[in-house]
């Protein structure tokens, strides 16, 4: 449909205001919310993440589409939710606990609601307790921390720990990122992943949900 | 010596290339125009709000052993403890852009303008590496200015890099005080504001600058800017050509 193509063209090229314009038009031509949603701005986020990976656009490029999918999604939103459509996953996600540091953390969440996932953003300096409160509270399905400096990973291993003792383990999945961690701390800790930058984070949640979170 | 300079923001060139290389752009990558025009922006913007300052302390080296050792936690071998123990002199310091720019960066992803403010942080963070080095050049010059035909090269080596544990800021904000110049440290060793950067400045001849980085702690590394250090080593500018090219 020539409209959800405009819509996708226009996303790609992180033309944000005209993809609102477009989707609200959508929505008064009647096109189920869904469909606009799935062939016109999932369909172009999917040409925008293929080309950054083939590095024919680069992450500003990307952020530019990701801030034109959001747009539209205010849009979307309550119309999805009165159709009763189940949204794709809900991540609560913050830096730890005494680190300052969100830039990498933003980038995610951006990402990761670009690719049409829910996201509770807790901002920086986020208690352990804090992640596991809104986690339940909010029937999240994953919980994703970033840490820059070594002095504060050691709350991704209290977050780890008091998921488990909230019997979240299985049901709320736990990924971590930052500078100084690794997958082996990853490991050690008892976290669910590791991701190393914004897009291999996305990859890893969807395959979470590929494999039934 | 005790200084507290402000720096122009003038005295910051940008390398355009190394600052998108940062967000991930190959050498001679060819960019969009909205790309173009938020790397301009973004060096505007920094232009506009940056606030320079760097207080810089002499130390001797026997109070900088303290210094050094912080809560500890250091690497047992580390290139840090080789270089300052043959350097000619040794100067504490810290530098910082200021708040306001990271308020900026806050402000325009709160917005949902996330490219701005992801490239206004890597411009950012580019400065605050630079004017550390404007702090080394500084210390230079002081140290020409007593001794002209000096042959001294100054870098700086800052906790939580080449095996100085990140705790060794207590100690190092213990004996420079930056609060001075409105830099403070957190619980996690963590400056406020977040663009800044603290350390030593070591002065000495050239080879001591120059190690294998092969220490346990250098496969982790992410920064791995000690390489362009050390080759710059042999054509860095000399004392009296001020704030040149590199």
């Amino acid at each position: 449909m020539e409209l959800l193509n405009q819509i996708s063209f226009n996303l790609q090229n992180g033309f944000d205001e005209t993809v609102v314009e477009l989707t609200k038009e959508a929505v008064k031509k009647q096109i189920p919310p869904k469909e606009i949603l799935n062939n016109g701005l999932i369909a172009g986020m999917n040409v925008v993440g293929a080309k950054f990976k083939n590095h024919e656009i680069f992450l500003p490029d990307v952020l530019l589409a990701a801030r034109a999918m959001n747009g539209a999604m205010e849009v979307l939103k309550p119309l999805l939710i009165k159709d009763g459509i189940p949204i794709k996953g809900k991540i609560v996600i913050g830096s730890v606990k005494d680190d300052l540091h969100d830039i990498g953390k933003n980038l995610v969440a951006i990402l990761l609601k670009g690719a049409g996932f829910e996201v509770i953003d807790l901002g920086n300096d986020v208690p352990a307790e804090k992640f596991i409160r809104v986690a339940i509270e909010e029937n999240a399905h994953v919980i994703g921390m970033s840490a820059l400096l070594t002095t504060t990973m050691p709350v991704m291993k209290k977050v780890v720990d008091m998921a488990k003792d909230e019997g979240l383990s299985g049901k709320v999945r736990i990924i971590v990122g930052g500078a100084p961690v690794s997958k082996e701390y990853a490991l050690e800790i008892g976290a669910d992943a590791y991701s190393y930058d914004g897009a291999n984070a996305v990859e890893t949640v969807e395959g979470f949900f590929a494999e039934g979170s | 010596m005790r200084l507290i300079v402000d720096f122009a923001s003038e005295e910051i060139s940008f390398d355009r290339v190394e600052i998108l290389r940062s967000q991930g752009v190959p050498h001679e990558a060819e960019v969009s125009e909205n790309f173009e025009r938020i790397y301009e922006g973004a060096t505007e913007l920094f232009h506009d709000l940056a606030e320079l300052k760097g207080i810089m302390s002499g130390i001797e080296v026997s109070h900088f052993e303290e210094v050094f050792r912080g809560e500890g936690l250091n690497e047992k071998e580390n290139p840090v403890e080789d270089v300052y123990r043959k350097s000619s002199s040794l100067a504490l310091f810290a530098v910082t852009l200021g708040p306001v720019l990271s308020e900026k960066v806050t402000e325009l992803f709160d917005n949902g303008d996330y490219a701005d403010g992801y490239m206004l942080d890597s411009v950012s963070s580019y400065a605050a590496n630079k004017l550390a080095e404007l702090a080394a050049q500084h210390m230079q010059l002081e140290l020409a200015v007593v001794e002209p035909s000096t042959s001294q090269r100054v870098l700086c080596y800052s906790p939580g890099y080449c095996g100085w544990h990140i705790s060794g800021q207590k100690k190092l904000f213990e004996a420079l005080h930056p609060e001075e110049i409105g830099i403070t440290l957190n619980e996690s060793c963590l400056m406020s504001p977040i663009k800044s950067v603290s350390g030593v400045l070591i002065s000495g001849p050239a080879e001591i600058h120059k190690f294998v980085n092969s220490y346990p702690f250098c496969n982790t590394c992410t920064a791995r800017s000690c390489i362009k250090r050390m080759r710059n080593l042999t054509i860095m500018n000399a004392p009296e050509d001020k704030y040149g090219t590199t």
